[in-house]
């Protein structure tokens, strides 16, 4: 069934940061330690995925300054969350068939 | 968990499409839990001190005629602990978040930090022109009420709430109810109507959330 579905969604650790990222409204953004308390992952591993995510062009990383202080930002770009959509979409469709 | 890093053939664990799904729900669900405000504790809060704190004022007034001192300290206190409850709760809630729904919430905050504090000075003016006794505490607890009433319904329309609406609406009603009632029914009115409104509102979300989780765990549940 991988062969169907989007491969850099279809990693669970990716999917968990992307479906945290798709509760989000359009428009909002979520620092990193944030979301790596939400994933309960290490830093350098939370961010080797949003590279990949990235790279895709599914993940929107704004880096700032709050004060003195380097923040980041994350949030799912429309091409992310529209990828996303097809895949919760696809696994639907996959059940519904396995189902009848 | 999850928390392998990815090895060239792909990632380690392949789900299911059931399993996938449920992780996103899982997931889904957890995020908004850490991220938005809990609808349940501050309308529980709310609740719990119009509740207990107008009940102290009406019960001291039936007594008395006018609420005393400490009944007065009593209802001051309640309202004070639902203020920082609110307050520290959407805050450590929402902070680590940025845009629209963040800036959307920041002016509502301030909306009910602007609407208190004007209504305070209002009510100072009110006083140095000579209001005092019944007047008064009718101007200052349904004015209060016409307050936190309006600043509902427009939470309701910048929010797209429709039960936030009817809880402005209802305490709207209550306002005017309180306003006509008169000393000492007026504590009487705001403690079950108001207070009532808001554990009312605490009820109803919790059977909302339960709703919205049976009816995810129905679908994925059909595969």
């Amino acid at each position: 069934m991988a062969d169907a579905l989007d491969p850099v969604i279809h990693a669970p650790a990716r999917l968990r940061v992307v479906a945290t990222l798709a509760a989000l409204d359009a428009g909002d953004e979520l620092s990193f330690p944030k979301l790596q308390k939400l994933l309960g992952m290490t830093a350098g591993n939370l961010s080797t995925h949003l590279r990949k995510l990235e790279d895709a062009g599914y993940v929107r990383v704004t880096k700032t300054h709050e004060g003195r202080t380097p923040a980041t930002y994350l949030a799912l770009a429309p091409q992310g969350r529209r990828a996303f959509e097809d895949y919760t979409e696809a696994l639907t469709g996959l059940l519904r068939g396995a189902g009848s | 968990m999850t928390d392998s890093p990815d090895r060239p053939g792909g990632d380690a664990v392949e789900l299911g499409a059931a399993d996938s799904l449920r992780l996103i729900r899982e997931q889904q669900d957890r995020a908004r839990a850490a991220l938005e405000p809990d609808g349940r504790a501050l309308y529980g809060a709310w609740g719990v001190a119009w509740l207990a704190g107008y009940l102290v004022l009406w019960t001291s007034a039936r007594a008395h005629g006018a609420p005393e001192a400490w009944a007065y300290w009593v209802f001051a206190g309640a309202l004070a602990a639902a203020v920082v409850f609110t307050m520290v709760h959407t805050i450590s809630r929402t902070s680590g978040t940025r845009g629209v729904s963040a800036r959307t919430g920041a002016m509502y905050g301030w909306s009910w930090m602007l609407g208190f504090l004007t209504f305070s000075v209002f009510l100072g003016g009110l006083a140095r022109a000579g209001a005092d006794g019944e007047l008064m505490a009718l101007v200052s607890n349904g004015g209060a009420c016409l307050v936190v009433g309006l600043l509902y319904l427009g939470g309701a329309a910048a929010f797209g709430d429709r039960s936030l609406f009817v809880l402005g609406a209802w305490i709207l009603l209550v306002a005017a109810a309180a306003t006509i009632a008169g000393l000492p029914m007026t504590y009487l009115v705001m403690a079950l109507a108001g207070g009532g409104g808001f554990l009312v509102m605490a009820a109803v979300e919790h059977l909302r959330l339960l709703r919205g989780r049976r009816r995810a765990d129905g679908a994925v549940g059909r595969g």
